[in-house]
């Protein structure tokens, strides 16, 4: 008698997907640092997923658990190279990153500074390997601290401390580039 | 290790909002002393402003969406014994979803002249491209509220205080809104009341989905630029110096309007005239009168 298939699962992972997919493409770009080896790991990440969606539990959180998926394939990959991970220099080109910008029309794409965009991408391949994560996984993968704690298998306490420190050196590596706070932003806290 | 040095996990809950109860007076009492923490946290925000204005940090390919999408849904065909039905369903979730990624990556040169003659056709017709692109704004109301229905769209920011809701859009979105302070009303019930917020993507940008219910429903309320939402056709209806364009479908309204730059789509379940929808809200307000005629 065959299984039957829940389609609301995947249903759920292509939601899901979707949503975070620029998300795991950058999370995979940071740790390779090459744009091939980032787009097999996206690419590989989908197809465990979705071989895998059957067995996950329905309370299971399908965002943490797709960035999981895509760190656990790249520690994999490091540990098969027999070699520490090294720090080389990225493949795209600045005119085919800004390219793939412009292509694709976001708006929000084509308000943001392309040399803003430039200055933080450096600023963030200056930051140490756990730390790179951590502000990508939070700003770009706009992952909660539990959902990090969970990819990176540590407690959400270290995460926010890691998180502290590597801001802090971000801030640092950025400050000709910050701007103080509008009215707006200082509204917030008023 | 100093008073101060404790407080930087008290700044990021701060940032994300998720500072609550007393632990956010405490902060706040120890802002308003200490101007070191003051000044940490402009940094913070300056910093967070600065990377939500990169993202994403990197953009994938479409290429790869592509094959993403094509592979995914290969692999959801066969990745299990199934019955016919749940495969069929199965394998239209991925491919309903990515309908899009794969005709653009795939087949854009045919789309491109169908493209060409619908542009055309519409160059001539302003209307009828307004009206087009008010249904997409409709469609597209419609679509995240029945995703917030569903609970594929949890709120962010539960409150049920406009101030707070307001705060917390700060910075997240191209645009500056605010939500008004609840209305008073005659006999001190309520009709409907503020629960929170969240943020959603509507045409690649950031847009506002603010969530109120009434003793039986759910409401929500889409909020994005007029550059890039129109609003028009339906059945008009004037009220406070505003258009209202009221469209009811098989399961819901939507009611949308613009002002001050700003587009606007209430759905809702409620059916019935559009003055009828818009006093079930406001029928116990001083202006009940605007909506009567």
């Amino acid at each position: 008698m065959g299984v039957t298939f829940p389609p609301e699962k995947h249903h759920l992972l292509s939601q899901v997907l979707d949503e975070v997919f620029d998300g795991l493409y950058g999370y995979a770009m940071v740790l390779s640092h090459d744009r091939t080896e980032a787009e097999d790991l996206v690419q590989e990440t989908c197809v465990r997923a979705v071989q895998a969606i059957e067995s996950l539990q329905p309370a299971s959180n399908v965002k943490s658990w797709l960035f999981t998926i895509l760190r656990n394939i790249w520690l994999n990959q490091l540990r098969q190279r027999r070699a520490a991970p090294k720090i080389v220099e990225l493949d795209v080109d600045e005119s085919t990153a800004e390219l793939a910008v412009e292509a694709s029309k976001d708006p929000h794409a084509l308000y943001v500074s392309k040399v803003e965009r430039e200055q933080v991408r450096e600023a963030i391949q200056q930051l140490s390997k756990e730390f790179r994560e951590i502000i990508v996984l939070r700003e770009y993968g706009e992952l909660s601290y539990q959902e990090i704690a969970s990819v990176l298998g540590c407690p959400a306490g270290t995460v926010m401390s890691r998180l502290g420190r590597a801001r802090s050196k971000l801030r640092s590596l950025l400050s000709g580039s910050l701007r103080t706070p509008d009215r707006r932003a200082k509204g917030a806290v008023e | 290790m100093s008073r101060c040095d404790e407080r930087t996990s008290d700044i990021l809950l701060y940032l994300d909002n998720a500072l609550t109860g007393q632990k956010l007076e405490d902060f706040r009492a120890h802002l308003a002393d200490c101007s070191g923490c003051w000044a940490r946290l402009e940094e913070e925000l300056a910093l967070s402003s600065l990377l939500r204005e990169t993202r994403p940090l990197y953009l994938a390919p479409q290429a790869l969406r592509a094959r993403v999408a094509a592979v995914a849904t290969q692999r959801a065909s066969r990745s299990s014994p199934a019955s016919d039905h749940s495969r069929k369903t199965r394998v239209q979730n991925w491919t309903r979803r990515w309908r899009d990624v794969i005709q653009r990556a795939f087949s854009w040169k045919p789309l491109a002249a169908m493209t060409l003659v619908l542009v055309l056709s519409l160059v001539f017709i302003p209307g009828a491209v307004q009206r087009v692109r008010a249904m997409d704004y409709v469609e597209a109301a419609t679509e995240i509220h029945r995703s917030y229905l569903d609970g594929a769209l949890p709120l962010q920011c539960r409150s049920h205080s406009p101030e707070a809701v307001t705060a917390w859009f700060a910075g997240k979105t191209q645009f500056h809104f605010q939500l008004p302070a609840p209305q008073s009303v005659r006999n001190g019930k309520a009709a409907y009341w503020l629960t929170g917020a969240r943020l959603v993507s509507y045409k690649g940008s950031p847009a506002a989905l603010v969530a109120y219910e009434t003793a039986t429903e759910k409401i929500s309320l889409l909020v994005a630029s007029s550059k890039s939402a129109v609003v028009a056709g339906g059945e008009e209806v004037r009220a406070g110096g505003l258009t209202f364009h009221y469209r009811s479908g098989a399961n819901s309204e939507v009611i949308t309007w613009t002002n001050h730059g700003l587009a606007y789509a209430l759905v809702s379940p409620l059916t019935g005239s559009p003055q009828h929808s818009c006093l079930v809200c406001h029928q116990n307000m001083a202006d009940q009168n605007l909506f009567k005629h």
